[in-house]
């Protein structure tokens, strides 16, 4: 074997990084100049000394213990295939500590204001009475659920499991892209993502600093028990729509690892206004949800009739405080992409505080002018449906065909307030190991947020990755990648 | 004026149902001139009530049957006191249009200004509005809802059986048939279109010996309610072209029908149930004298022999409100 290039000199020109280009969007990895940033340093120095044939050794070890674990995310769109593993890539990203200080400091101003804001618009409607937001907005949503309105939830905290989603801009900052309120997935996939890469890595992971993130499950228990009154052997449950989601690898992941019960809607009864499990031992209690089934699904007593998922009577248990069901109902109508570009407005509205944390430009399509300059400039915009998730119903202009861009144009025109549009960032790029080497690969970050008595985020992300090159598309539902996330205690 | 409401339900269902989880608004509201004085639910099998105030104020009770049951009866009876109506004036002022633009921009109405599930815009609403000149009206918005009111009631036949309790506008306004629920949607839809909030009321009407209403004696009744800056909420009743007044027994307001119907539920067992219901309502002088008045408003459909049933949710059969 020929003798590998010496550790000190630029690692940016040894393999597997001799043939890494860097593009316009901002490195995690390199610096425009091409020397690695120092919070990477360490790690580019083990990766030069490997040989390549270890390096793929290592890589094909992460993907078959996925595989192993039954790691698991359904593309829907995906012809082929109904199940597939959402891959890993073994090259963690890295966040320093003073870069996450200011997302923690963000995120925790970002899920303050957006409780006050959703306990407003089901209370006294400040926030429409003065302006500050649309009422059509609001009223006109979907997810704006009326039953929600004058029931009091836990600690005022509507939304207690939130992921964010975050990208770095072109300049090195980290602005956000989405807030997940409803039932945000991914955080089994940061952990079990750790957990490969852990292993993979073992002393250099010791030897970096490397906060830890095992502690989620226990910090996502204490919070759903911290949402009910009730003190001795509290009964929890996650509900899930059944194994064909998506994310049911997820559900049972955490029932597992929690230790509480994993149940569908058939699992549960209501009986005098009071939730119980069918169990083998007869009826059990039930005194906190965390459903993972959407607003509609949940009761179709009061929601979708046509519902075989949810619980007939779920909610009127719910209003009666004989139960408690996280995220709390209605949280989907302050996540809508509409009301995202009001949240820095809504921050200032409620905490008398600047954001910490930058929006993206947003256009509104609702609005005569953005409107305007929207179908003028669909080429360089990404436009998206208000409602929607999941990278479902959207348009990337630079990357869609002239025709692909005129039948969306109808669409937008056709119902201008369910979309809104963005100028196309260029999230950041990180190296991710593909077919014969090492190439950048757009990225985005999801950290999870708890909130209930307090609010706690885990040191931790998922960091999806968009597999194909030049791709902006991160999302797991569009077929992306992700990788362990390392956040630095110094 | 004092009245008594007795209003039964009852569903019979092919084969024993268990888990039947119900919800029921048909306590009369205590506002305005109408006060309630007395109300009681029973059911059978018995079960536990509980109740909650929707956010459109209604009273709502609901109670879950968990144990095997092949019969579900309501039996509800309210006593109530209308004091006397506020008295109309024949019109309104031109002015009362401006009036409703301070008014809608800040008032909570948005909900009744939008059109709602039942109250969606087509084609064949369009050419209605056409055909008998009901754009938004050059004069004052009382005389243009009292004309609204009668031209609707001109325009349609009334026939129950022709729609039914989930039936779209469309349905009647293609037959140019219908029953109080078709005709209040209707309504609804063209004040909506003009800016006038409007609201879905459902209810009870005293039907007077030998009086010439057109709704069914025998059911609970709808008719929707209109707002007016300088006046409030303006009651009419299409069905039987008046404005709603001192029989109108007012039990639930919503958007649509949607938003309140008498009975709402689900149960688990087979699909084939019958709905069978009767109303009356007496002055309280009155006797109270019904006994074997129900009526069974759909025969049950022959059930297609399935050895074994499947444990599916399935959703009670609603009253039509006619």
């Amino acid at each position: 074997m020929s003798a590998h290039p010496i550790a000190d000199s630029n690692p940016a020109a040894q393999p597997p990084f001799s043939a890494y280009k860097l593009g316009a969007a901002y490195d995690e990895m390199f610096a425009a100049d091409g020397s690695v940033r120092p919070q990477f340093e360490a790690l580019a120095n083990r990766l030069t000394l490997l040989p390549p044939e270890e390096l793929q050794r290592r890589q094909q070890a992460c993907e078959t213990s996925f595989l192993h674990q039954g790691i698991t995310f359904t593309v829907y769109s995906d012809k082929q295939a109904t199940e597939r593993i959402i891959p890993t890539d073994l090259f963690p990203r890295i966040v320093t500590a003073k870069e996450w200080e200011k997302i923690e400091a963000g995120l925790t101003q970002r899920i303050l204001a957006l409780n006050l804001f959703l306990k407003d618009i089901y209370t006294d409607g400040r926030v429409l009475k003065d302006g500050i937001i649309p009422r059509s907005m609001i009223y006109g949503s979907k997810h704006y659920r009326r039953e929600m309105r004058g029931l009091p939830v836990p600690h005022d905290a509507y939304v207690n499991v939130c992921g964010s989603d975050l990208i770095r801009c072109e300049d090195g900052k980290f602005a956000v892209l989405e807030d997940n309120l409803r039932v945000p997935s991914g955080v089994s996939y940061m952990l079990a993502n750790r957990d490969v890469v852990r292993r993979a890595f073992p002393n250099l992971f010791r030897a970096q600093g490397v906060r830890p993130i095992d502690h989620y499950p226990r910090e996502l228990l204490a919070t759903l028990r911290a949402l009910t009154p009730v003190r001795e052997d509290v009964s929890i449950a996650i509900l899930t729509p059944g194994v064909f989601n998506s994310a049911y690898f997820e559900h049972a992941f955490l029932a597992r690892q929690m230790g509480v019960e994993l149940v569908e809607g058939r699992d549960l009864l209501v009986n005098d206004n009071v939730v119980y499990a069918r169990t083998t031992s007869g009826l059990k209690r039930i005194d906190v949800i965390y459903r993972r089934i959407d607003d509609d699904f949940i009761d179709p007593l009061i929601f979708r009739e046509d519902s075989a998922l949810g619980v007939s009577g779920l909610f009127n248990a719910y209003r009666a405080g004989n139960v408690v069901i996280a995220n709390a109902l209605g949280t989907g109508v302050a996540d809508d992409k509409a009301v995202y570009a009001y949240v820095p407005r809504l921050i200032r509205y409620y905490l008398s505080e600047e954001p910490i944390l930058d929006n993206i430009e947003t256009f509104l399509c609702r609005e005569e002018k953005p409107l305007a300059h929207v179908l003028a400039n669909l080429d360089k915009l990404v436009v998206k449906a208000v409602g929607e998730s999941g990278g479902y119903g959207m348009l990337v202009g630079p990357h869609a065909s002239k025709s692909e861009r005129e039948a969306f144009a109808e669409k937008i025109k056709a119902d201008p307030e369910n979309y809104i549009a963005q100028p196309t960032i260029q999230l950041s790029t990180a190296p991710t190991f593909v077919e014969g080497g090492v190439e950048p690969r757009h990225v985005d970050l999801r950290p999870f947020i708890l909130h209930g008595e307090k609010t706690v985020i885990v040191p931790g992300a998922l960091t999806r990755v968009a597999l194909k090159r030049g791709s902006l598309v991160v999302n797991s539902s569009q077929g992306g990648g992700s990788k362990d996330t390392w956040v630095l205690s110094h | 004026m004092f009245y008594s409401i007795r209003h039964i339900t009852r569903f019979r269902y092919a084969a024993p149902v268990h888990e039947s989880v119900m919800e029921i608004r048909m306590q009369p509201r205590s506002e305005g001139p109408q006060a309630l004085r007395s109300f009681q639910i029973n059911t059978n099998p018995r079960a536990q009530l509980y109740a909650y105030t929707d956010h459109f104020g209604n009273a709502v009770y609901h109670f879950n049957v968990l144990r095997a049951h092949e019969e579900l009866r309501i039996e509800s009876q309210a006593v109530i006191e209308i004091t006397r109506h506020q008295i109309l004036p024949e019109a309104a002022d031109i002015l009362e249009w401006e009036r409703y633009n301070g008014y809608n921009l800040n008032h909570d109405h948005f909900d009744l200004l939008e059109q709602s599930k039942f109250t969606q815009p087509s084609a064949a609403l369009s050419a209605f509005i056409r055909e008998k000149n009901l754009e938004k009206p050059k004069g004052d918005p009382l005389t243009a809802l009292k004309t609204l009111n009668t031209t609707i009631n001109e325009a349609f036949d009334y026939e129950s059986g022709v729609t039914e309790v989930h039936s779209p506008i469309d349905h009647a306004l293609s037959e140019k048939r219908g029953v109080c629920q078709d005709f209040s949607h209707i309504m609804i839809a063209i004040a909506r279109g003009w800016g006038v909030p409007a609201r879905y009321v459902s209810g009870y009407l005293y039907h007077r010996p030998h009086s010439k209403d057109r709704s069914g004696a025998d059911a609970t009744h709808a008719w929707l309610e209109c707002y007016l800056p300088s006046l409030g909420w303006v009651g009419f009743d299409p069905t039987n072209n008046v404005v709603a007044g001192e029989r109108h027994i007012r039990a639930a307001v919503g958007r649509d029908y949607a938003d309140v119907p008498p009975t709402r539920g689900t149960y688990k067992g087979p699909t084939e149930h019958e709905l069978a219901t009767a109303v009356s309502v007496e002055p309280t002088q009155a006797p109270v004298r019904h006994e074997d008045f129900l009526r069974v408003a759909r025969p049950m459909s022959s059930p297609t022999p399935t050895p074994s049933m499947p444990e599916r949710l399935y959703h009670q059969q609603q009253q039509q409100q006619q």
